[in-house]
């Protein structure tokens, strides 16, 4: 909100770090009306259990192989499996099933490891706006569905809600069981359309809302 | 900082996989290898024995493995500590502004942190935790917001509020938050 707020218009606007500032906790309303404008990147997971699994794994296989090699150097014999593994390794084909199976493994395992890492992941958080340039904020995915749930629950006629929430869209399925199917759903994209406002959310999904008679049996 | 050490590094695990299972595959489905390549087609095992022992009587063949494999140990081992330890800042500098400073324990600014925030109107619970260095220490802060409030709103006195006094008592210049917000797990019922 300290950015200048004149220039919608252009399309990029460089990324202001702000350091010398400290007083502008005095500015600002509540949080503006839609402002567009700064793109607030994506949450960026830190892959701690990828991480951490994939390094259990490579300390066990690697040691192993230490421990075992460092023995065979001090004139102790092999382990057994490790002659085993040689044999195998000199005997089977490339075209052998077991081979290729455990090679397509293998390659898919590295193809999702590499999703992984250049992937945010964190898909459940929505990137909000900033109220104050070092302040970083996400809503859960769930915490907006939950929200538009109740909101939509207030207006008059609705009976019952579910919400689905996507990254980039909200679907709103409301039932109603008295006044104009009309009125409710006009109520209600005024209603959800204020609450998905107030959630200051840096991309706002966007709203679809459906309103129907709670049918007898479908 | 370990976020990127932690992608970097599956990333490689990754590339190191993909490579070898995709080249044995792509040999073992019939593809032509190049010439300098281990495997010159199909009905090639994956490595002979005297693909194995080619240099096992080289002087230098040892010591190179057991040095590689011991580095590869130790990566893992540091890896897997920078992992598993769950940095939290024990304490952090306050300027007092006359040439000294005084020390502030990181928990007792969680708490305040932490329970300012829960004060906070529409916020059911709220949980603080320090990071970074003890001069220029970070806040990631997890709020549960009850079902009435907007959640923007919510975040506008946080900042206004909880953060801004916390960097302003702590006498910090800068005081960099991370958020998240949740929401209490409540029925669907009319309010009005």
């Amino acid at each position: 909100m300290s950015e200048p707020q004149g220039s919608e218009g252009t399309t990029q606007r460089l990324p202001v770090i702000e350091k010398a500032f400290g007083d502008d906790l005095d500015q600002g309303p509540p949080p503006a009306a839609a402002d567009e404008g700064a793109r607030e990147g994506r949450f960026w997971s830190a892959r701690r259990v990828p991480a951490a699994i994939v390094a259990v794994l490579v300390l066990a296989v690697a040691g192993v192989f230490l421990y075992d090699i460092a023995a065979v150097r001090a004139n102790r014999p092999a382990m057994r499996w490790r002659r085993e593994l040689a044999r195998q390794l000199a005997e089977r084909p490339l075209d052998d099933i077991w081979v290729l199976v455990g090679a397509g493994v293998a390659a898919a395992l590295g193809l999702w490891l590499i999703v992984l890492a250049v992937t945010p992941g964190l898909r459940g958080v929505l990137p909000m706006r900033r109220p104050q340039a070092d302040v970083r904020a996400g809503l859960h995915r769930d915490a907006a569905a939950l929200v538009l749930r109740d909101r939509a629950m207030e207006v008059a006629g609705v009976q019952s809600v579910r919400v689905r929430m996507r990254r980039r869209r909200a679907g709103v399925f409301a039932l109603s069981h008295f006044r104009e199917l009309d009125d409710v759903q006009a109520d209600l994209d005024a209603t959800l359309g204020e609450a998905v406002r107030g959630m200051g959310l840096a991309r706002p999904p966007a709203l679809t809302v459906h309103v129907r008679r709670p049918g007898r049996k479908r | 900082m370990l976020r990127t050490v932690n992608r970097v590094l599956i990333a490689i695990a990754g590339l190191v996989l993909l490579v070898l299972g995709g080249a044995v595959l792509a040999v073992g489905l019939g593809v032509r290898p190049p010439s300098w390549w281990i495997h010159d087609g199909r009905h090639d095992v994956l490595l002979s024995d005297a693909e194995r022992t080619h240099w096992r009587d080289a002087g230098w063949w040892w010591p190179t493995v057991i040095a590689a494999l011991a580095v590869l140990v130790l990566i893992a081992l540091w890896w897997l500590t920078a992992v598993l330890r769950r940095r939290r800042l024990a304490e952090l500098l306050v300027d007092t502004g006359d040439g000294e400073g005084a020390l502030l324990r990181g928990r007792a600014l969680e708490n305040v942190l932490a329970g300012e925030a829960g004060q906070l109107e529409g916020v059911a619970h709220a949980r603080a935790r320090l990071t970074g260095g003890r001069t220029a220490p970070e806040a990631r802060l997890q709020l549960e917001l009850e079902p009435h409030v907007d959640p923007g709103t919510a975040l506008y006195h946080l900042a206004a509020e909880s953060l801004s006094h916390a960097r302003n008592s702590a006498g910090l210049a800068a005081f960099p938050a991370e958020v998240r917000m949740k929401a209490v797990k409540h029925r669907a019922e009319r309010v009005s």
